[in-house]
């Protein structure tokens, strides 16, 4: 009978498997729509930046992120480390795919936009281009940091704005529970009614036969220990990813 | 006596059926998840092939502007035309990943002689200042970068996408089943095909070949 239980365990363990595969460690979701991890521009002009392109996810529903970093920590090109951090953050609704990522890598004077998928059309990579060299480039080089952002989103806006509708919300606003729960992933369901009626079923007949034992009786259930920890703070309000997709659109440019 | 035998035999049946319908249920779950993978190959498969196909839409209009710029050199465009020819040669289903390996590598290998013969082009127009300063060519040189970009994402995804269907199938339980139902395996792009083709820049100003 030990070995009965015993194979009867490995079985569910078997299906409990979880199958993750190793990857270089990107930089963590963002919690705001302009992200400074340079210290590069005065905090007052980044908020003003930030709640600029919060009303524009309002209006339009489009998310437009813009981070800044010290250096890129990749030795991979900076089109797919780009497109990887893009597309890991989720910018853009989902199903809509209508993000946008403006980057600068301070020590390697680099830039890049990465448009998402929805934002192909109204963001062509000749116009990212552009807003790269014509705006951000020049700007930069003279050491005008505020201004150069200022100049590429209000460009990037100006592109994007008429591609979709808004709601008047952000997805930040949405409970954090209700995102968190569906990026987890869980036994389908009937999978689990299921595992739970062969418990049964197996406790009942293994009652029968030893009727004194009391490891088999009911106190024992599957408890499931993955309680949905919402991680955060509630209320909302900054940035959260809508689960936007990026194919590597967009320009990069140095300055 | 008899009673508790019969309840003796009655459980080893009822643990054997309950046995029996996990491995079902199993099976059947097993079966669907290949086929969900099945379908994500061949929906990445349609993605390579569109932004394949964008480049190759964008070459016309490359071609044109370039052609359009004094004496521009004439091989480096006849090579490019030819090379598109050969792409279109070469045409897969573009709803369902390719089975054959050779196939692929043959698609690539058309594939790839126009991508050297597009980064060719980028080489050559540095020599000519006034092509370069032309508006329309900025565009087309940003899309075409765009378009490679593009091309390195989505084939990088065929990968990893046919890489967890590849390991799926060649797992435990679905390893007994999955050629009976006709779950084949799927091959890869070559890795880094960029680092190979990329193009030799040479810096000699003194005269044009």
């Amino acid at each position: 009978m030990r070995r009965l239980r015993l194979t009867f365990f490995s079985l569910v363990l078997g299906f409990v498997v979880v199958v993750s595969h190793g990857a270089e460690t990107l930089p963590p979701k963002p919690s705001a729509y302009f992200n400074d991890y340079a210290g590069l521009i005065p905090a007052a002009s980044a908020r003003a930046l930030d709640s600029r392109l919060a009303q524009f996810e309002r209006e339009t529903s489009n998310q437009i992120v813009v981070v800044v970093f010290p250096r890129m920590e990749s030795k991979s090109s900076v089109e797919d480390y780009t497109v990887r951090i893009a597309q890991n953050w989720g910018v853009g609704q989902k199903g809509r795919n209508n993000g946008a990522v403006l980057f600068a890598f301070m020590a390697e004077r680099q830039l890049r936009i990465e448009a998402g998928y929805g934002l192909e059309g109204a963001l062509p990579d000749a116009i990212c281009l552009a807003i790269i060299t014509n705006e951000l480039a020049p700007r930069f080089r003279a050491g005008d940091f505020a201004g150069g952002f200022d100049a590429a989103i209000t460009g990037m806006i100006a592109a994007t704005r008429g591609e979709y509708r808004g709601t008047g919300r952000i997805a930040g606003d949405r409970s954090p529970s209700g995102t968190a729960r569906s990026r987890q992933q869980s036994l389908p369901p009937w999978m689990v009614i299921v595992l739970f009626l062969a418990f049964v079923v197996a406790s009942h007949f293994l009652k029968r036969l030893n009727p004194r034992s009391s490891r088999y009786g009911g106190g024992r259930g599957w408890s499931s220990g993955t309680g949905w920890s919402s991680g955060g703070g509630g209320g909302g309000g900054g940035f959260s990813g809508g689960g936007g997709s990026f194919g590597g659109g967009g320009a990069s440019g140095k300055w | 006596m008899l009673m508790k035998k019969t309840f003796i035999i009655l459980g080893i049946l009822g643990v054997l059926g309950v046995f029996a319908l996990i491995a079902v249920v199993a099976a059947v779950g097993s079966y669907n998840g290949l086929v969900n993978l099945q379908q994500g190959v061949d929906a990445q498969w349609a993605q390579v092939q569109n932004v394949f196909q964008r480049r190759a839409d964008l070459i016309p209009n490359l071609v044109n502007t370039v052609a359009g710029a004094a004496n521009f050199e004439k091989s480096t465009l006849t090579a490019i035309t030819e090379a598109r020819a050969s792409v279109g040669k070469v045409t897969l289903d573009p709803t369902k990943a390719p089975i054959d390996a050779a196939q692929l590598a043959e698609f690539e290998r058309a594939q790839g002689s126009l991508g050297s013969a597009l980064s060719r082009l980028l080489v050559v127009s540095e020599r000519y200042p006034d092509l370069k300063a032309t508006g329309n060519f900025a565009t087309l040189q940003a899309q075409l970068e765009g378009s490679e970009n593009r091309i390195a994402v989505e084939r990088g995804r065929f990968n990893d996408t046919a890489l967890a269907y590849n390991a799926a199938i060649k797992r435990v339980p679905a390893v007994f089943y999955a050629a009976m139902f006709g779950f084949k395996e799927r091959p890869y792009f070559a890795a880094a095909p960029a680092a190979q083709n990329a193009p030799e820049v040479k810096f000699d100003f003194s005269a044009k070949p």
